[in-house]
This record gives structure tokens, C-alpha cells and sequence, in this order.
């Protein structure tokens, strides 16, 4: 059986086609614009550039755990053969794919980690490597030349699955051919595979290492979890927001938004769950290597946040994705998107900065830069990406059933 | 549209333009009701199943005389010792639950993702989290030594006036084993009454009329109750999700929360959890694949059922694989020598043979699931879920044994080994579960039919 | 077996006459309590039971053999407040896991259990979300059969004869002859102008449902024996008893060992309490130093006497008294002179005298009173005493001698060698001669 773009609801505009360039140049310009900015204030502190760099990783590990959730929604759904989820897909390999620019603004770590100017990782700086503790980690994996080969591993594994999956779908745009829906789902569970051991090491590499001593191994399994609620959270938001401006009103309805919020909120619970997990079991042990982390985000002004994030994160939205009218309105859907987007914003705050400053928390105009800055790059780089392709996979077998879905 | 008909015996394939149906060789209602219901209404058992039931009831015998033993003459009739303080109690205890909790993954989280494949083995799969749960529930209740105060581990007005320590994950355990026991219990009988009711519809005498009857509790059908029947449905789907995430969870922290180098790492818990699925999974295929040849349901637990069961081992192979890595890279690179001594002596110290039997079961064999034959082929599913089962229990006892026989001080080490108590106990709990478990298959309905006949291609019956 | 109230299609027959004659004939007149309908398949049934919903019928069911989608709709069914219950009960759950870890732990019985705090609430937080699952779960089964009012063993339905296959493969409207709109050939007409393939009509019996009478019963004496237990409790706790109370966790109150008075078959003096081995010597009892401890050594050949419990054997014969001071003495002479003053007037010159005469206060009282038991104290200055060893002198203070008792236990060893020291003063200060007078006083002297 065929499937034709004719079971696609006709009249309904499904490309970016209609959108002004502008928007994409202004968006890149308020990117490299607050970047600047961000870069002259830290060149101000004189700190050698510290204050910069940790408001820079924070960000940017935010922006990109949209993406590799992204692509994890992308890989799963082929893998379990979702029927629900074809309308949105488009639109997460779309964000999965925007590795390049990912890879692009990844850079400025990678030039000050490879500089050894140890303004970021302090196992990078002159000094590193001098307590016994950490010889060996920065004789074997925490040394500037691995560092970099992995990184370069990493965005190569993701953009290869990335592009994988989008172009085989924008393929199937023009060919509607089932064949390649056997391709996708006969590479998804490798590719799951390959997902969790480049996700969970970068996040040993870039986030974990800001601490040299401390060690969890659940922590590449918390990025994760982070990882998806972000990206659900941003995909509903996009959705609403294309929805808006007129595109794709028929492909996305309620029933779609629905079990978005379903899974956001089980993975707003399982969220807290990881946390809670790697929480409890260092407390409770008690030992003074693994409990120096969670001591700073205890102390002074850091115990405010810790306290913001467990009720931001977890507790005040597990009760308002709850009922089920909150999930299929609009208004009130998009409301806890949006403050879940914020909560996963300061969850990465939370995890870079007090291991960078254990003074207390200083947001400032430098984090402001570097959050519009590397967010205007990115939502650049997602919708040149998009270009003048379709935002539904028009040609998946799978689309009729998805158009038509209920919930029960 | 048309579609082209499917060879009416094999959905297996793997076409996106169309669902594979999820029952094969044409069946409509009356057909579906007829298969699983003269299972349990056969006068007489086939001689296979009274030799099965003998044989387990005799081990089953040999396991409570065993509890009796163990009661009166204490725990030293064990190999638990000092260091390995825990050893097969614990193991025991831990892979009995770690089996349950398929059935209600199949049962809770498949059906939160609407998976409607799990229709045709959910009640099996319920049946086998409640009989697991009640192996399992009997290991900490006589390993504590005087079991004729279980019963101060509940918090009841006393007039030692004492309370139980709520900072100890083992009332934790107390907590969450006996939420699961009821929530399981519950969960698969609110399942069984609609098919409780058939088999009353359907009974013979009158003495199944009126056992069958009861637990029906006068179930008719109404549309009213189905509604209410499916919201609570729904609720206990809802609330044993999180669940059985928690009582595998609070079991690792019965060793997650202490400092034993090996026990003592954060990815415990979802580590566990994932084990736990992955074994039990082994489990229901190893029950299943015999069942439905010897039960004749093979058009309701079709191949597909069997192929995705076997998707779902490979991938929990997979996490479990992952999980090995994880704990091996930190603690290499932790630095901290405990940690690293922990992993080497698992590797190369005096339990090496059951450490690399696990790593070959646990994450080598499955991944014969990559491939579509060995996903289909009853046979070798079988001997992959026999090794699965294997290699989970060996993960436990690796976990528990190598980490408490050498701990940090080496003058304080010292080797476990087995009594015959220890290993008729665990053949007896087997026992105890297969008992269990022909009974269930003897007596009531093992394939949920009302379910079932909700999948059905449309327009049958 | 018509008074079974769970009959269903009854197998053995399907004479609805049949039964409802024995009905009758068991509790008399016979009512019409409702209709069945019976649909071929779930979609007439659905559309059916709009029409019927439409028709304005309160009173009224649908039955299959699985939920129908959408049949709530079309039946107008309003939704459950289960989700109400379950939410409730689960914070209830929640709440009372905290107040009883709180209560418990930190108020009413703090155990300091590794340095956390009374009231840990990360290690709370397990057995709350238990409960929190646990209480919403009961409430969701608990609620779902009250709201479905489950159990329900008797309902008119269960007398048609073709309500048997609800279960398997059939669909079914029933109306209930309460309804307002209910009319048994009206209805009848609509059910099968909806497509209706059977309509039966049902009765029941004026007398209502009753539990049957071996169930009552059964109730009745399972309630009465479910009593005793607390009424023995009650009982028991207002009475008294002069037994012993009984003692069913026994612990390890009564072990296999030999308690100090037992007796044993082991031994032949049937003694559990051992005796020490010949030549035990208590801890601190060694006294190697025969010299200071003694006082006297045993002449060789005397054979290994020992100390201790031994030392009965000996006589006078095998001693040898020292008649030099211990070097531990000699070491600090002046000293102990002062302190066997001292002692001597304590303890020794009660009976002996100030002067060593043996002219005591004891002894002059008791030849006062002419006590007839008495021995005069021996006076230290007679040849004889003067004449003894100091080891002997020593051993007389430790062993007593004659009506003098031991005074081992009051006098410690360094100070006996005091009182000693101090005797052999006494003793020259009464025999002394002018060559024993300092030269410096020697001239006062005449």
C-alpha cells in the first residue's frame, strides 16, 4: 500500500515557506550580538575569562540537551514503531539535526580546553594533574588531546544519526516508500545504543569533569533525563508556536499535544527520580569524595536554588501536568512547557556553575549574553536546517494513523 | 484501501504500511473464549501437567520443611557468615522480586503505552509477579533469625514502646514488598474478574459455578461497571508504573546506601530496575513458550508477541551491558583503590567463574535477539531465557558475595560457601513458584480474553 | 437449584417456565422486574443505546463482553469520581507516611542511628511514596467495587437464559421495569425496531434478595467465633492470675549451660562449679618474692609444696623464717619506722599496749570482767619474741596465732613490715643499754 501525501489534511501549510528571512538573520544576529556581549564582560572581569566560560558551558549544554533529546525521541520512535508520534517528528529531526551548528558552537570550549588555560576545567590548567587523586584521570582521559578526539567522536556519532534519519524522511517526503521505514527502524536500536554511550561520556567529559575528584554513575543517565524533559517541553512550545503563525493546524491536535504531556510528565517524575537516586544514596553514605559536590549546592545562596529547583522541577509541575485538562489545553499546556524549559535552564545552571562558584549564585548580564547568544545561534542553525522542507514526514506510512489518533 | 491478506498464521512481518495483527487464524469472540477457557475447564489434567505439579509440589514440600529446619536450629544452618553476612537469603530474595516485576511491566507500563500486544500475556505475566513476589517475600521474613518477631518490623503500638527505624532501607523494603504484594494482588484480580465471570458463564458444575461466581463477585458486564472498571484500571496501570520502579529501586538501596566498595555507586537504582524487567522477561518467555504449545494458544501468544518479548530482552540486555561499563570506567576512574579492588576481584579473585558466567548470559548470549531467526524460533528463545535466568541470579550473587567476602580490610575477609540448605532452599522456592503457577494455569483463566477481544482485527465476532 | 442467587444461562435447562414455576412455588408471586435485549454485534449495540439514552430511559444497562469505545457517550453515562478518590486517598497516604516517620522517629522514640537526623527526610521519602501508591491503590480497587457496587450476586439479568454468553460473545440492553418509561410491549417493540435479535422479559420474586440461608449462617457462627479472641483479651486483662505468665517467645532465656549451683553427671563429685587446678593462684597472688611476701622460705627439700591452696600442707618445720628486712624495707627505713607507729597503735596496740607489754585495753577489760576465754596478748619484750625472725614476726601478723587472728586483710603487706620494723624499736627501747643512748643526751643520763 501506498501511502499518499493525500492522507495529509489538504490546505494545510506545512513548510516555513512564508516566513521572512529576516527572522532567521535577526536571530542569528542576536546570537553572535550576545555572545559578544557576554565575551566583553567576561574580558572585563579579568578573570581569565572564568565567569565567561562557566556561563557559557551552562548554556550551552542547555541548548544542546534539546537536541540530543530531540534525537533520542527521533531513534525511539522508529524503534518501538510509534504510530502517535509521525506529525511531530519532522520537527525533532529537525532540532536533532542541528548538530553542525551545536558542533560549531561548541568551538570556544574546545579552543580554551586545548589552549591549557584551565579557565574552564581545572584539570586543564597548569597546575592540573599535581595531586595523586587525579594522576591518573589526567594521564588517561582528563588531558586536552583525548578530550578533543572524543568530542570530535561525539558530534560525529550524532550528526551521522542525525542526518541519517532526517534525510531518509525528507526522502521519504518525495517517495512515500516504506522500505526506507524499514531502514530506520532496522538502524534505531544501534543507534540507541551508540546514543547512550556518546551521551552519557560527554557528559562525563564536560560537566562531570568540572569536578575532578567527584565521581556518579548515574550522573550520564541525569543528563539524559534532563535531556528529554527539555526537549519535550521546547517541542510542544515549537509546536504552538508554528501552530500560531497557521502552519501544521491540521497535522498537530489536541490528541497529539496530549501525549506529549504525558510523557512530559513521566519524565518530569523520572527526572526526579535520577536525582533523588544519586541524591539520597551520596547523602546517606556519607562520604566526604562523593558528598563535596552536593555540599556546595547546600551551601549559602546555592541551597536557595537547590531548594527552587527540587520544587520548580519537580514538585510543583508533577501536580500541574496531573489532571487531564491540563494536558490537552492549550494555555495551560503551553504555561508548564514554558516554566518546565526554565526549570531544565536552571538544572543546568545548577549543575555547572557552583562547582565553577561556590561563593553563591551571580547571575549577571554575562549569563544573560551567553544565553541569548548561543539560543539565537541555535534556533538559527534549527530553522536553517528546516529550510523549505516539509514540517510533517508527509510521505510515512504511518502518518494516516497518527493524523487520526485518539486518546481514549 | 485494500490490504493484501497476510498468510493467516504468521505476523511476523514487517510491512509499516499496516499493524501486524495481533491474533492469528481467524478468531472472533466465541473462538477466543473456547481457547482459553477449556484450558481451565478440563475435567482431567494431562499427564504431563501432574508430573510437572509433582514434582514441584515435592520441592515445594522440601522447602517449607527446610523453612522449619532453619526456624528451629537458626541461621547457621546457612553458609552466611562473617563477612558475607548475606548470601543466598538476599540473592534469593532479590531475584524473586527482580522476576516479578515483568509481569507488571507488561502489564502496567505496556499498557500506559498502549502496547495492545500485551493482551494476549498479561494475566500470565500478573499470575507470575504475584507467585514471585511470594517466593521472594519469604527470604527476609526467615533470614532475620527470630522470625517469631517478624512482626515488630511493623509499626504497631507496643508495650516496649519502640518504632520501627525509618532510616533503614531494609523497612524500606518492608514497606515497598508489601505494597507491591497487595498492589500486584489487586491489580491481576480486578484483571480477572470480567474472565472469572466467563468461566462462571461457562462452568459445569456446580461446584465451579459457585467458586468461579464468587470471585466474580456477580459481574455481569455492564457497560456502567466497565467504565468504573476501566478507570480503576487505568489508576492501578498509573500507580504500579511508578511502583515497581520503586520496589526494585528500594531494593538496591538496601546495598546502594551502604559504603561496600561494589555496592556503594549511584546508577544502582535504575540499574536494578532494568535487571530486574530484564530477568523477569526471561522468565515469562521461558514460561511461555511451553505454555503455549502445550495450552494451545498459540493464536493468541503469537510469534509477534514472542518477537517483541525478545526486543524487550535484548534491549534491557543492552542497559545492563551499559550499566556493567559504567561502574567499571568509574571506578577506574575514581581513583579510589577499594572501588577498582572491588571490580578485579569480581573479574580475577575466587568468584571469577560466576562473575564471567554472568557477563556471558547476561550480556553476551542475549544479543543473539539482533538477529530475526533467534527472535522467532521458540527453541532458542527458550535456552536464551533459561541463561538469562542463570546469569541475573550469578549477577546477584556476584554483587552480594564478592563484594562482602573482600571488603577494605584484608584480615577481615573471608570466602562464602554454600551448605546443601542453601541450595535446596533456592530449588525449593522454584518449587514453591511452579506450584504455584500450574495451579494457576489448572484452575483460572491464564489469557485475558475480555482484553483480547478488544484487539481484535475489527469487525470479527 | 433456583435459589441459587448467582444463576446465569442455567446449563441444565433453559425453561425460563420451568424455573420461574419453582420460583413461585419457593417464595411465591412472581414480578416482572425488566427487559433484555439482546444485538448482534458491539456497533447496533452502541447505536441501540443512544437511541435508548434519546428515548429518555434512567433505569438502564448495557452488557458485553468487553468495554465497547464510546459507549459512554452514547449511553450518557456521566464519568466516575474514582479519579477523586484515588487522589485523595493518595495524599491522604502521603501525609500520614510523614506524620508517622516524623512522630515515630523524632518524637517518640529518637534512635541516634548513624549521626542523621531524627527526622531525615531524604530517607523518608521511600516509605512515603510507598504509601502514597499503596493508600491510592486500595482506594482505586476499594473504589471501583463500590462504585460498580461489586459484589452483587443477584440481579434480574442473571434469570434470562441467554445472558450466559454476556460473558463470551453477546450484547445486551437491559431496562429495568422501575424505569419510568418502562412498558413491557412498548419496549419489547422499540428493542426490536433498534435491531434487537432477542428480547426476553425478566422476573423476579416479590420477596426480595435474600443471602441464602447457609450463608447466613455460616456468617453468624464465623462472627461468634471471631469474638472469642477479643472477649479471652478482655477477659484476661481484668483478671488475675498467680501463675506465672505465659512466656511464648522464649528467646534464649532458657540456654543448654551450667548455671553455679547446678549438678553434673559429668563429674564425679557431681559438681558443675569446678573447683581452680591444684596450684591456682588468684591474679595479683603470685607473691614470687618470698622474702617481702612470705617472710619465709621453704627449707629445700621439702618438696614443691607450692603456694595458695598448697600451702596447708606445710608445717613450721619446712619454713625458714628471714631474719633480715626485704631490700624493699631496708630501702626506705626512716619512713616506714613512722608509719608502723602509726599502724602499731592502730591495730596492734589495742590488745598488745602502747608499749608492746601486752597490757592492751582489750586485755585489761577482759581480765576486768574476768572473761574466762581470754589469753592474755603476749608482751613483745619477752626473750622469746625478741629472740624470733623478723620473717616470723611478719608471718605471725599475716597468719595469726592463737587467739590472735589474721590481720592480713586489714594491714597490707609494706605497712605488716612497718609494724615490724617498728616492734623491733619497741622492743630494743625497752631492753637497751646506755651504749644505746646518743652521745649528745648520754651526759643527761645519771
Amino acid at each position: 500500500m501506498q501511502a499518499s501525501a493525500s492522507s495529509h489534511p489538504a490546505g494545510e501549510r506545512t513548510t516555513l515557506e512564508g516566513l521572512p528571512p529576516r527572522v532567521a538573520l535577526v536571530l542569528a544576529a542576536m546570537g553572535l550580538g550576545g555572545l559578544a556581549v557576554g565575551f566583553g564582560l567576561g574580558l572585563a572581569q579579568g578573570d581569565a575569562l572564568r565567569s565567561f566560560f562557566r556561563s557559557y558551558l551552562a548554556n550551552y549544554c542547555y541548548f544542546l540537551s534539546i537536541s540530543l533529546g530531540a534525537l533520542f525521541f527521533v531513534t525511539l520512535g522508529h524503534a518501538t514503531r510509534a504510530g502517535w508520534s509521525v506529525t511531530t517528528r519532522r520537527l525533532a529531526e529537525l532540532v536533532a539535526a542541528n548538530v553542525p551548528c551545536l558542533a560549531i558552537l561548541f568551538l570556544p570550549i574546545l579552543v580554551t580546553v586545548l589552549s591549557g588555560s584551565g579557565s574552564l576545567y581545572s584539570w586543564n590548567g597548569s597546575s592540573a594533574g599535581s595531586e595523586d587523586l587525579l594522576r591518573h584521570k589526567t594521564a588517561y582521559y582528563l588531558n586536552p588531546g583525548f578530550f578533543a578526539v572524543r568530542a570530535v567522536f561525539y558530534f560525529a556519532v550524532w550528526g551521522w544519526m542525525a542526518r541519517f534519519f532526517l534525510l531518509r524522511s525528507t526522502e521519504q517526503d518525495a517517495s512515500a516508500d516504506p522500505a526506507l521505514t524499514q531502514r530506520m527502524e532496522r538502524f534505531s536500536p544501534a543507534a540507541l545504543v551508540l546514543f547512550a554511550f556518546t551521551v552519557t561520556f560527554a557528559s562525563f567529559d564536560w560537566l562531570m569533569s568540572l569536578e575532578p575528584a567527584w565521581f556518579s554513575t548515574i550522573f550520564g543517565v541525569y543528563y539524559f533525563s534532563g535531556a528529554t524533559v527539555g526537549f519535550l517541553a521546547a517541542i510542544i512550545l515549537l509546536a504552538m508556536l508554528l501552530q500560531a503563525t497557521g502552519r501544521l493546524t491540521s497535522s498537530i491536535t489536541v490528541e497529539h499535544y496530549h501525549d506529549l504531556a504525558k510523557l512530559l510528565f513521566a519524565l518530569v517524575v523520572f527526572w526526579g527520580y535520577i536525582a533523588f537516586s544519586q541524591y539520597m544514596l551520596i547523602w546517606y553514605a556519607n562520604i566526604p569524595e562523593e558528598t563535596s559536590w552536593y555540599l556546595v549546592r547546600q551551601s549559602g545562596s546555592w541551597k536557595w536554588v537547590s531548594v527552587v529547583l527540587l520544587f520548580g522541577h519537580l514538585l510543583i509541575p508533577f501536580f500541574g501536568l496531573l489532571p487531564r485538562e491540563a494536558k490537552r489545553r492549550k494555555a495551560i499546556l503551553g504555561f508548564w512547557a514554558g516554566w518546565l524549559l526554565v526549570a531544565h535552564w536552571l538544572d543546568l545552571y545548577w549543575l555547572v556553575v557552583p562547582s565553577l562558584e561556590a561563593a553563591g549564585l551571580r547571575l549577571g548580564l554575562i549569563d544573560a549574553g551567553c544565553l541569548v547568544g548561543i539560543g539565537g545561534v541555535y534556533f538559527a542553525g534549527v530553522l536553517w536546517t528546516a529550510g523549505t522542507r516539509p514540517l510533517v514526514p508527509l510521505g510515512d506510512p504511518r502518518l494516516e494513523e497518527s493524523l487520526a489518533f485518539e486518546n481514549s | 484501501m485494500s490490504t493484501p491478506d497476510l498468510p493467516a498464521d504468521d505476523n511476523t512481518a514487517n510491512d509499516p504500511t499496516r499493524r501486524a495483527p495481533l491474533v492469528i487464524g481467524r478468531q472472533d469472540y466465541a473462538s477466543v473464549t473456547e481457547t482459553v477457557a477449556k484450558v481451565a475447564e478440563r475435567r482431567t489434567c494431562s499427564p504431563l501437567w501432574y508430573g510437572a505439579f509433582l514434582v514441584s509440589s515435592a520441592l515445594t514440600g522440601v522447602f517449607f520443611l527446610l523453612i522449619g529446619y532453619l526456624i528451629v536450629t537458626g541461621v547457621g544452618v546457612w553458609g552466611n557468615n562473617i563477612p558475607a553476612a548475606w548470601a543466598f537469603d538476599i540473592v534469593n530474595f532479590v531475584f524473586w522480586i527482580g522476576i516479578g516485576h515483568a509481569g507488571t511491566l507488561i502489564s502496567a507500563i505496556l499498557f500506559l503505552f498502549r502496547q495492545k500486544w500485551r493482551t494476549s500475556i498479561n494475566r500470565f505475566a500478573e499470575a507470575m509477579t504475584v507467585f514471585a513476589v511470594a517466593c521472594a517475600g519469604i527470604f527476609p521474613a526467615i533470614h532475620i533469625g527470630r522470625v517469631w518477631v517478624v512482626y515488630w518490623l511493623a509499626p504497631y503500638p507496643n508495650q516496649m514502646q519502640i518504632w520501627p527505624n525509618f532510616r533503614s532501607p531494609l523497612l524500606w523494603d518492608v514497606f515497598a514488598v508489601s505494597t507491591y504484594a497487595t498492589v500486584s494482588v489487586m491489580f491481576w484480580y480486578l484483571g480477572m474478574i470480567p474472565d472469572l465471570a466467563t468461566l462462571r458463564d461457562r462452568a459445569g458444575t456446580k461446584l465451579r459455578r459457585l467458586a468461579y461466581g464468587a470471585f466474580a463477585l456477580g459481574w455481569r458486564g455492564s457497560a456502567r461497571q466497565w467504565h468504573v472498571y476501566e478507570r480503576a484500571y487505568l489508576f492501578l496501570a498509573a500507580l504500579a508504573t511508578p511502583l515497581v520502579l520503586s520496589v526494585h529501586s528500594v531494593v538496591s538501596f538496601d546495598f546502594a546506601v551502604s559504603q561496600v566498595p561494589g555496592w556503594h555507586t549511584t546508577i544502582f537504582p535504575p540499574y536494578f530496575v532494568v535487571g530486574a524487567i530484564f530477568s523477569g522477561f526471561a522468565m515469562v518467555i521461558m514460561l511461555m513458550v511451553p505454555a503455549r504449545e502445550f495450552f494451545g494458544l498459540k493464536n493468541l501468544v503469537t510469534a509477534r508477541h514472542l518477537e517483541n518479548m525478545n526486543k524487550i530482552l535484548l534491549a534491557t540486555s543492552c542497559i545492563i551491558g551499559y550499566s556493567y561499563v559504567m561502574e567499571l570506567f568509574i571506578a577506574w576512574y575514581s581513583g579510589n583503590p577499594y572501588e577498582r579492588f572491588a571490580f578485579m576481584n569480581r573479574a580475577f579473585g575466587p568468584y571469577a567463574p560466576a562473575y564471567w558466567t554472568m557477563i556471558t548470559c547476561n550480556v553476551v548470549v542475549p544479543q543473539l535477539m539482533w538477529i530475526k531467526k533467534c527472535r522467532v524460533t521458540p527453541w532458542i528463545m527458550f535456552v536464551v531465557a533459561v541463561l538469562v535466568n542463570v546469569g541475573m541470579w550469578l549477577e546477584r550473587f556476584v554483587i552480594i558475595v564478592s563484594s562482602l567476602s573482600r571488603d577494605f580490610l584484608p584480615s577481615s575477609w573471608g570466602l562464602f560457601v554454600p551448605t546443601k540448605i542453601d541450595v535446596l532452599m533456592l530449588m525449593g522456592s522454584f518449587g514453591m513458584f511452579f506450584t504455584l503457577f500450574l495451579l494457576f494455569c489448572r484452575f483460572l483463566p491464564i489469557v485475558a480474553m475480555a482484553e483480547v477481544k478488544q484487539v481484535l482485527p475489527h469487525g470479527e465476532g | 437449584m433456583a435459589d441459587a442467587p448467582k444463576t446465569a444461562a442455567a446449563p441444565e435447562g433453559t425453561d425460563g417456565q420451568g424455573t420461574d414455576r419453582r420460583l413461585v412455588a419457593k417464595h411465591g408471586r412472581l414480578v416482572v422486574a425488566g427487559l433484555l435485549a439482546e444485538f448482534p454485534s458491539a456497533e447496533t449495540l452502541k447505536a441501540a443505546a443512544a437511541r435508548v439514552r434519546d428515548e429518555g430511559f434512567t433505569r438502564w444497562d448495557v452488557h458485553s463482553p468487553f468495554p465497547i469505545h464510546g459507549i459512554e457517550q452514547a449511553m450518557g453515562i456521566r464519568p466516575t469520581p474514582l479519579p477523586w478518590l484515588v487522589l485523595a486517598a493518595g495524599i491522604a497516604g502521603g501525609v500520614a507516611a510523614i506524620a508517622m516517620q516524623w512522630w515515630m522517629n523524632a518524637v517518640a522514640y529518637p534512635l541516634v542511628i548513624s549521626g542523621k537526623p531524627f527526622f531525615s527526610l531524604p530517607a523518608n521519602i521511600p516509605v512515603v511514596f510507598e504509601l502514597v501508591v499503596l493508600f491510592a491503590a486500595l482506594a482505586a480497587f476499594g473504589g471501583a467495587m463500590a462504585l460498580s457496587r461489586l459484589p452483587q450476586f443477584s440481579h434480574f439479568v442473571f434469570r434470562a437464559s441467554a445472558f450466559g454468553r454476556v460473558t463470551t460473545d453477546g450484547f445486551f440492553i437491559s431496562i429495568e421495569a422501575a424505569d419510568a418509561k418502562f412498558d413491557e410491549s412498548a419496549t419489547r417493540e422499540l428493542m426490536e425496531s433498534l435491531g434487537a435479535r432477542g428480547v426476553e422479559i425478566c422476573r423476579e420474586s416479590t420477596g426480595g434478595r435474600h443471602l441464602p440461608k447457609a450463608l447466613t449462617w455460616g456468617l453468624v457462627v464465623v462472627g461468634a467465633l471471631a469474638l472469642l479472641p477479643p472477649l479471652g483479651i478482655a477477659a484476661a486483662r481484668h483478671r488475675k492470675s498467680e501463675k506465672p505468665r505465659l512466656h511464648p517467645i522464649q528467646d534464649m532465656d532458657f540456654q543448654p549451660k551450667y548455671k553455679a549451683q547446678a549438678h553434673s553427671a559429668l563429674f564425679p563429685d557431681g559438681r558443675a562449679m569446678r573447683p581452680p587446678v591444684p596450684g591456682t593462684i588468684a591474679v595479683g597472688n603470685l607473691n614470687a618474692d618470698a622474702h617481702y611476701y612470705l617472710g619465709y622460705r621453704l627449707k629445700q627439700g621439702t618438696g614443691d609444696r607450692g603456694q595458695g591452696t598448697e600451702a596447708k600442707g606445710q608445717t613450721e618445720d619446712d619454713r625458714e623464717y628471714f631474719t633480715t628486712f626485704p631490700p624493699q624495707v631496708e630501702a626506705k627505713m626512716r619512713e616506714l619506722m613512722d608509719r608502723g607507729q602509726g599502724r602499731f597503735n592502730i591495730y596492734c596496740a589495742p590488745c598488745h599496749g602502747l608499749v608492746g607489754e601486752g597490757d592492751g585495753m582489750t586485755s585489761v577489760r577482759a581480765l576486768e570482767r574476768r572473761d574466762p576465754e581470754w589469753q592474755v596478748p603476749t608482751s613483745l619484750h619477752k626473750p622469746a619474741v625478741r629472740g624470733q625472725p623478723v620473717g616470723r614476726l611478719f608471718n605471725t601478723i599475716t597468719h595469726g596465732l592463737g587467739k590472735m587472728p589474721s590481720y592480713a586483710a586489714q594491714i597490707p603487706v609494706e605497712d605488716r613490715w612497718a609494724i615490724v620494723l617498728y616492734v623491733r624499736a619497741l622492743e630494743r627501747s625497752q631492753n637497751a643499754g646506755s651504749e644505746d643512748v646518743p652521745e649528745d643526751i648520754r651526759p643527761q643520763l645519771r
